[in-house]
This record gives C-alpha cells, sequence and structure tokens, in this order.
C-alpha cells in the first residue's frame, strides 16, 4: 500500500474540519470532492504533513508526522491552487525556486505545459491560468510518490485540463499516487480511478466513479440534480435543477 | 538550448553584467567622495594614508574621510539588506525600514536616551545606545505589523499602518529635543542622518552584524525564496514560514536600528535598492537580488552623502534630505505599478 490513512482527523482553533477519515491508496488518480468548506484542501495537507493531526497517515509504511522535512519531501508534494506571489517575481525565478526539482523533469513539463516562451515574465503580467500552469510544474517536478493538487483544473484552459489529465494516467501507471481535490467532476471523473467524497469533514463516499455515480453521490454531495451521459469510459454530469 | 537552461544563462548573464555595472558606478562614487570635501585631496593619498591612519588609530583629514565613506558605504548595505528582509517577509515590494515606522521608534528612543543623557559620550550611554534604538525600531515595527495584519496585511494596508507609526514616533522624538537644549543642534542633525561622527568600532560593529546577517538569509535563501510563492512551499522544504518571518523582522530591526543609533534616520534607501535590483535583474530570486540591492543600496547611501557634503560649499545638508529625493519617486513609482496590477 502506498498511502494509508487511518482515522484522520483535523482540528482549526478548536473546531473539527476533518473527522475520522480513512482510506487505502495502492497506486491511481483520485479525486477528492465535495461542496465549498467539507475539507478537500485541509485533506490534501494532511495526507502531506503540512497540517498538525490525530489518527495516522503512512506513506510506504512510514508515518508522516514523525519524518523529517527532507525524507517528507521525497515522498509526498502539495501544489496548492492559484496563490499571491511577489509581483517582480519572474515564471523562471517560481519554477526555479525548489532545491528539490529534478532538473530533467523541469525542462520536461516546461516543454509539455508550454512555459518555456513564459520563463522570462513577471508573474504580475501573467494569467491565472499561466500561474496556474507553473504551480503545477514546480511541484511535479520533484516527482514525488504521492502528490496532491489543490483545484488545478480551476484556471487552466481545456487544452491544459486534457495535457494534465492525460500526464495524471501516465504518472500513475508509474506507481505514483495522485490525489486531486476538485469540484470539476467534468472532465475529471473521466480520468481518475476512484472518488472520495466528503460532506462536512466526513467522507461520505469512497469507492470507484461508477458507483460513485450509481449512488447518486453528485446529488448527495451538492445538492443538485444532474443529467449523467455515460460514453465508452468518459462521463458527463449536466446539472439540471437544485435539489 | 532548453528553454530552462537557456533562462538560467539568461539569468546569470544578466546579473553579472549588472554587478559589474553597478559594482564599478560604487568604486566610481566611493573615489569620489574620498577626494572631495573642504579641499580637494587625490582619492589614491586619502586611501593610501587614511588607511594607514586607521590601522594606527591616529586619524586626520584622509583618515576620517576614508571612514566616513566606508561607514556610508556599510549602512546603505545595512538598510538595504533590511528594507529587502523586509520586502521578502511581508510580501510587499513597498517594505522599508523607513516607511514602516522601524526608523522612526529607533529614533524615538535614542532621542529620548540621548536627551536625558546627554549626547556626549558617557560610557553608559554609549553601551545602551545600540540597545534603546533595537528595542524602539523592532516595537514600532511590531505595531505597525499588527495593525496592518487588523486590516487584511495588504500591500496599501502595511503602507498606511507604518506611515501611522512613524509619524507617531517621528513627532513624539521631537519632544526630547523641545525640551532640552543641550546639544540640541547635534541631535537634529543626527536625527536627519549624518556621518559627520563617523566611529571605527561603529564601523567593525556594523560590518560584522551585516556580515551574520547575509550569512543567515543565504543559509535560509531557498525558504526565502518560497515564502515570495506560499507559506505551504516554504513547510515542505521544512521550515515553519511563522518563526521566518518572526527572525527576519528581528534580524531585520536589529541591523536598522543600528545604524539609527549613530547615523540617524536615512530613509528609502531600502526600499529604492532592492526594487531597483529586481527591476534590473528582471529576477526576484535572492541569490541574486541580494548581492546587487547591498551594491546599490551603499551606492546610493555613499552618492547621498557625496552630495550633501559638496552641494552647497561649508554647509552639510542631512543625508536623508538627498537619499529621499531619490528614494521617494521610486515609491510613487512602485504604488503605481502596484496598483496597475490591481494589489
Amino acid at each position: 500500500m502506498v498511502l494509508e490513512v487511518i482515522k484522520l482527523s483535523v482540528f482549526y482553533d478548536g473546531a473539527q474540519v476533518l473527522r475520522e477519515v480513512s482510506f487505502f491508496l495502492g497506486g491511481g488518480v483520485v479525486a477528492v470532492v465535495g461542496p465549498n468548506g467539507s475539507g478537500k484542501t485541509t485533506l490534501l495537507k494532511a495526507v502531506s504533513g503540512l497540517v498538525s493531526y490525530e489518527g495516522s497517515v503512512k506513506i510506504l509504511n512510514k508515518e508522516l508526522s514523525v519524518l523529517s522535512a527532507d525524507e517528507r519531501a521525497k515522498l509526498v508534494t502539495y501544489v496548492p491552487p492559484l496563490v499571491d506571489v511577489m509581483p517582480d517575481m519572474s515564471v523562471g525565478d517560481l519554477i526555479l525556486s525548489d532545491p528539490l526539482t529534478d532538473k530533467r523533469l523541469l525542462e520536461k513539463y516546461v516543454d509539455l505545459f508550454e512555459l518555456s516562451s513564459l520563463l522570462k515574465r513577471r508573474l504580475s503580467r501573467v494569467s491565472s491560468g499561466e500561474l496556474s500552469r507553473a504551480l503545477l510544474v514546480k511541484g511535479l517536478s520533484r516527482n514525488p510518490r504521492v502528490l496532491a493538487l489543490d483545484e488545478p483544473l480551476s484556471h487552466i484552459d481545456m487544452r491544459f485540463q486534457l495535457i494534465l489529465l492525460k500526464l495524471l494516467r501516465v504518472l500513475s501507471g508509474e506507481g505514483k499516487v495522485i490525489i486531486v481535490a476538485s469540484n470539476q467532476l467534468n472532465p475529471l471523473l473521466s480520468y481518475v480511478d476512484e472518488v472520495i467524497a466528503l460532506k462536512k469533514g466526513e467522507v461520505i463516499f469512497a469507492g470507484n466513479v461508477a458507483d460513485f455515480l450509481k449512488l447518486s453521490t453528485p446529488e448527495k454531495i451538492y445538492g443538485v440534480k444532474f443529467e449523467i451521459l455515460l460514453k465508452d469510459k468518459y462521463v458527463d454530469l449536466i446539472p439540471k435543477e437544485l435539489s | 538550448m532548453c528553454g530552462v537552461e537557456s533562462f538560467i544563462f539568461w539569468r546569470k548573464k544578466r546579473f553579472l553584467t549588472a554587478l559589474v555595472t553597478s559594482a564599478s558606478l560604487l568604486v566610481l562614487t566611493f573615489l569620489t567622495h574620498l577626494g572631495l570635501g573642504y579641499k580637494v585631496i587625490s582619492p589614491l593619498d586619502v586611501l593610501i594614508s587614511g588607511t594607514t591612519q586607521l590601522v594606527s588609530g591616529n586619524l586626520s583629514v584622509e583618515g576620517y574621510r576614508l571612514l566616513r565613506a566606508l561607514t556610508a558605504v556599510a549602512v546603505g548595505a545595512i538598510l538595504a539588506f533590511s528594507g529587502y528582509l523586509m520586502q521578502l517577509s511581508t510580501k510587499n515590494p513597498l517594505a522599508d525600514p523607513y516607511i514602516l515606522g522601524v526608523s522612526s521608534g529607533a529614533l524615538f528612543t535614542v532621542s529620548l536616551t540621548l536627551s536625558l543623557a546627554g549626547y556626549v559620550a558617557h560610557p553608559l550611554v554609549l553601551g545602551v545606545r545600540t540597545l534603546t534604538a533595537f528595542l524602539g525600531g523592532f516595537t514600532a515595527y511590531l505595531i505597525t505589523l499588527f495593525i496592518a495584519s487588523r486590516a487584511g496585511m495588504t500591500p496599501t494596508s502595511l503602507v498606511l499602518a507604518g506611515v501611522a507609526v512613524g509619524t507617531f514616533f517621528y513627532s513624539a522624538s521631537l519632544l526630547p529635543q523641545y525640551f532640552i537644549s543641550r546639544d540640541i543642534h547635534k541631535l537634529i542633525a543626527w536625527s536627519m542622518g549624518s556621518f559627520v561622527s563617523p566611529s571605527t568600532d561603529i564601523l567593525i560593529l556594523m560590518v560584522s552584524a551585516l556580515s551574520l546577517s547575509t550569512a543567515f538569509v543565504f543559509f535560509l535563501r531557498h525558504s526565502l525564496n518560497n515564502l515570495q510563492v506560499s507559506d505551504d512551499f516554504v513547510r515542505q522544504l521544512g521550515r515553519d514560514p511563522v518563526s521566518l518571518r518572526r527572525c527576519s523582522t528581528l534580524v531585520a530591526s536589529l541591523i536598522t536600528s543600528l545604524t539609527v543609533a549613530w547615523f540617524g534616520v536615512i530613509g528609502f534607501v531600502g526600499l529604492a535598492a532592492p526594487h531597483i535590483s529586481r527591476r534590473v535583474l528582471r529576477s526576484s530570486d535572492i541569490t541574486y537580488v541580494l548581492p546587487m540591492s547591498l551594491i546599490l543600496g551603499s551606492l546610493l547611501t555613499t552618492a547621498s552623502d557625496l552630495i550633501s557634503k559638496v552641494l552647497i560649499a561649508g554647509i552639510e545638508i542631512p543625508v536623508n534630505v538627498v537619499a529621499s529625493m531619490i528614494g521617494a519617486p521610486v515609491l510613487a513609482l512602485a504604488i503605481l505599478e502596484l496598483r496597475k496590477h490591481g494589489s
């Protein structure tokens, strides 16, 4: 098992934001879905060792909370959603700011996400999608065993969504665990192996995409009735009305 | 050549070109500073005789000129370092020890001490002067950060909080000067920035403090680079961003206060030097911006002191007046740029 999460709870200022979450992942791409404030980001940060938690998070059988930062960095990387950065920083500065970057992968991902022509550009002059691509390249180039991507699809256009999702499929084939927190069920659900649905800090569903749809989980978590279109392995959810 | 490799090469080449140019300008300004004064002396003579005098401890004109010029270089580098560290830790390109009230806080406590204990060297006064400045500067900075954090910690709220705190402490520093007439002229000249009373001991103290602080920043450069992006990236490098900010705050206040204690307030150097460095280098990487900022800070302060002593024959204009005339337009440009980008 690559990632084992057992009875994971997280508290912020005394309030419990994650309640005894448990799951086990051996590999593949996993979607973490749920309404705003359901605990998606907290779950990703907890499995990346960035917030203190109760319970257990193990990667390759090593408890995260007792590992040194260097050991942890080789195992897991968290990529945040859009952030406020120093305006004078360039795209090149951003992607080169990590000492743990694998330079070979960095070159590869810069080409893949078409950032070569933007490297000298200041971040105050790039779009949110371009900044988001730069953050993804920075995180992916660390080459960890577990990748936690927070809202990676929100700002990038369809072309780069597809490039990212296809890349995640390739990486999962190499034995990595990739956790993607997002509410963009289209196109995410077409490219993931499993889904974890959160509501008010609790897991209300964990399983494959077919069961996720069969049990009307999207309606339960979002309070919206969907029409579900299935073609081959692709899924399309059309929101119809509030339930 | 691949995209990233070509970018790294371009960044290094730009850095080396800018560094050599600015260092040459600094050497030129430094030599001019040595040569000009009440009478014109060959800079080389000042350099040779001055060094001998500094080593022997018996200062005459050459030794004094060399010491004053070296002091201006060190103070400029410290102010640039301090401003840059404040900008990194607050992720705000408008941060500067003068704008954020640190200099005025230090000015107030030192004014108070000097007014009560006398300007002229009493061993106790000399001993506590730096510490007193630090207490004032650090307290002022904490108050600024507290007010700004309550107001959302935006670039504008931080600057406004700094202006409020700085104005309060600057006004408060005038009160002891108003009531106590002893050494009033010296006190006023010092408070407006002046290098007319340099000291070898203080120069050694400043260079040591700057060397230690630079080593601190260089050791933490990866974390500080990531502090400009996201706290989450800093945590992933094994550092606590909150502690990093606290340490940076402490170091920036400490070394700024050291310069204010002995040479008064010199504003905007801490803002202008890193800002111009980032602009020229088109980078915010500490490895490149820090050395460039130190050189530009030294250049700005040395040039300001040179202008202050030669602009009007026989009269020393306060260094802060000259430095502000250079630095204030840079602040205005920085504000306009932030506004343009909706920050």
